[in-house]
């Protein structure tokens, strides 16, 4: 019987490492040897993915190598998952993510929910090609705590701008951050339409995230 | 000196009297909504009809934008031919891919070989033949969407990125299948009349890709299309998007006549890099959109000082640019000579 120790640590290589098989086994042994969900998935798993991040803010990773990593640490979390004492996800801090209309790149955008939910934040993924509107119905019902929008091209740029304005038409800019990126996107950008922040990478997203509504 | 006389010795190495301006076309979107008004032809009809097409990219010229006509106006051609489903967007947005064709790299069997004789690719070398046809000194770009950009247009990206590794073998053999449809189609943009051909790569990036698979897949790829298409043609231009700083060694492996770069990669740190290479780029198109004359104009000479052989926006016109901005790219080349 390994020790908790060394689990979690197989379970923390083995999404550094992309190897599913082994993360899926070592989850297994994890929970049969009566160790905590909990700790697995901080301690392994989540682990694992800090390290993936750090190997990409240090450019030894880059964008496919992450999305391999998440993919093995997803197939963990489906196991540990289930283990979990029961909390609700109204104590989560909530986000809106998706590629505004028009566009649907989303490789980015899927980068940045991950690394978000990796970081705690619970994550509504709207997908790609969204209607404006979308944006602001899902913050409302969601009782979204922030907005991030993503697009790869000039061309669809402007919609953000869109968004921003139904936000404040609907009286939710105060309380909903909007975060934006993507290719064309700057900082300048993000200044002239009032958003709230903007990130050049995942890693930075979640630095501003957690700068935006105050998380240690 | 004409426009395609310039382009043609900038191309091939030699010095000529001043820079060129051009914006390919493709990918590299060089229509506004101005524009449009202008010469009262719009998208997205101009996707599906020759005549229209050709119209909106002779205006291109006509109204002093840049020194070359350009087809198509998006990235969606080849992907549509091969079977996915393209939404045409509207006259804001581009036309995009909405339903893929395969799940997996290893279903490429499944998709349609491009016909050229038909659909939107047969509209794109009719519109080549209307400005061959009547068109002399300006040069007529044909624009292709890079292999990666093609093969994770007909199929969920994340998986063909992933199957980059897990599938290798058959992410080749799908490669080997995407380029050999982009080369019957670049052949027949040449034949039509095209005088050179553009590649743009935007998701084949370093960033994405890293500099291994950036290699394997993206610059081999790129250099076996370029290697196919006709020897007389004036050349080639391949844009790829996003830092090269990880890569720059991998884009220098890559065999077009002149190289083009996003706004995020400094000029000068280009050139620095690439001594040799014809380079092309970079006005930063946040500028253009939002920016005015006077700032454009700025730009313009730092891109001309810092080492760029062909001026150019950095990516795709947003299509609120407004004209007097777009314009400001030509002037500021063209002072550039007289001040000289």
């Amino acid at each position: 019987m390994s020790s908790k120790e060394e689990l979690l640590k197989r379970l923390s290589d083995g999404v550094v490492d992309m190897e599913e098989d082994d993360v899926a086994e070592a989850a297994k042994e994890y929970l049969e040897a009566g160790y905590p969900a909990f700790d697995g998935i901080m301690e392994g798993l989540v682990d694992g993915m800090n390290r993936a991040s750090q190997l990409y803010e240090e450019e030894e990773y880059f964008v496919t190598d992450v999305l391999l990593c998440s993919d093995a640490m997803y197939v963990g979390l489906d196991i540990l998952r289930p283990y979990l004492p029961e909390v609700s996800s109204d104590d989560k801090i909530t986000g809106v993510i998706g590629v505004v209309e028009g566009d649907t790149h989303d490789i980015g955008k899927n980068l940045v929910r991950i690394m978000l939910e990796t970081a705690g934040f619970h994550m509504i993924d709207l997908g790609r090609d969204v209607p404006l509107a979308k944006f602001v119905e899902t913050a409302k019902e969601e009782n979204a705590d922030f907005v991030c929008m993503s697009t790869l091209m000039t061309t669809t740029m402007g919609g953000m701008e869109t968004v921003i304005r139904l936000l404040e038409e609907e009286g939710l800019r105060d309380k909903v951050k909007v975060m934006i990126g993507g290719g064309p996107i700057s900082q300048k950008y993000a200044d002239k339409i009032g958003a709230d922040g903007y990130s050049q990478n995942a890693v930075e997203a979640v630095k501003l995230a957690k700068r935006l509504l105050n998380v240690a | 000196m004409t426009p395609k006389e310039r382009l043609k010795m900038i191309l091939e190495g030699q010095q000529a009297d001043r820079p060129a301006c051009i914006c390919p076309g493709g990918m590299m979107n060089m229509v506004t909504s101005e524009l449009m008004d202008r010469v009262k032809v719009y998208m997205p009809e101009a996707h599906k009809d020759a005549r229209q097409m050709a119209r909106l990219s002779k205006a291109v010229y006509d109204e002093r934008c840049f020194e070359n006509y350009g087809v198509p106006f998006c990235m969606t051609v080849e992907a549509e031919e091969m079977g996915a489903r393209v939404d045409m967007g509207s006259d804001v947005y581009e036309p995009h891919v909405v339903e893929y064709a395969i799940n997996s790299v290893s279903e490429y069997q499944k998709l349609r070989p491009v016909d050229v004789n038909q659909g939107r690719a047969k509209v794109v070398l009719d519109a080549i033949r209307i400005l061959r046809e009547e068109t002399e000194d300006v040069p007529v770009v044909g624009n292709l969407t890079g292999p990666i950009s093609t093969a994770s247009s007909l199929m969920e990206p994340v998986i063909f990125y992933k199957e980059l590794r897990k599938k290798n073998q058959e992410a080749h053999a799908y490669m080997e299948f995407i380029t050999e449809q982009l080369i019957a189609f670049g052949r027949a943009q040449v034949e039509a009349g095209a005088d050179l051909i553009a590649v743009s790569d935007p998701s084949g990036t370093g960033e994405i890709l890293g500099p291994k698979y950036f290699k394997e897949f993206a610059v081999t790829y790129i250099n076996r299309l370029l290697d196919a298409l006709q020897e007389e043609k004036m050349g080639t231009i391949v844009h790829i998007c996003g830092q090269m700083s990880p890569v720059y060694e991998e884009v220098n492996e890559v065999r077009s006549s002149a190289l083009s770069f996003d706004s995020i990669v400094p000029m000068k740190e280009a050139r620095e890099h690439l001594k040799n290479r014809v380079l092309m780029g970079n006005v930063s198109t946040y500028a253009l959109e939002f920016g005015d004359p006077r700032k454009v104009r700025t730009l313009t000479e730092n891109c001309v000082k810092n080492g760029s052989d062909i001026i150019s926006p950095a990516c795709g016109l947003g299509m609120k640019s407004p004209l007097r901005n777009v314009q400001a790219i030509l002037a500021g080349v063209e002072a550039g000579i007289s001040e000289a």
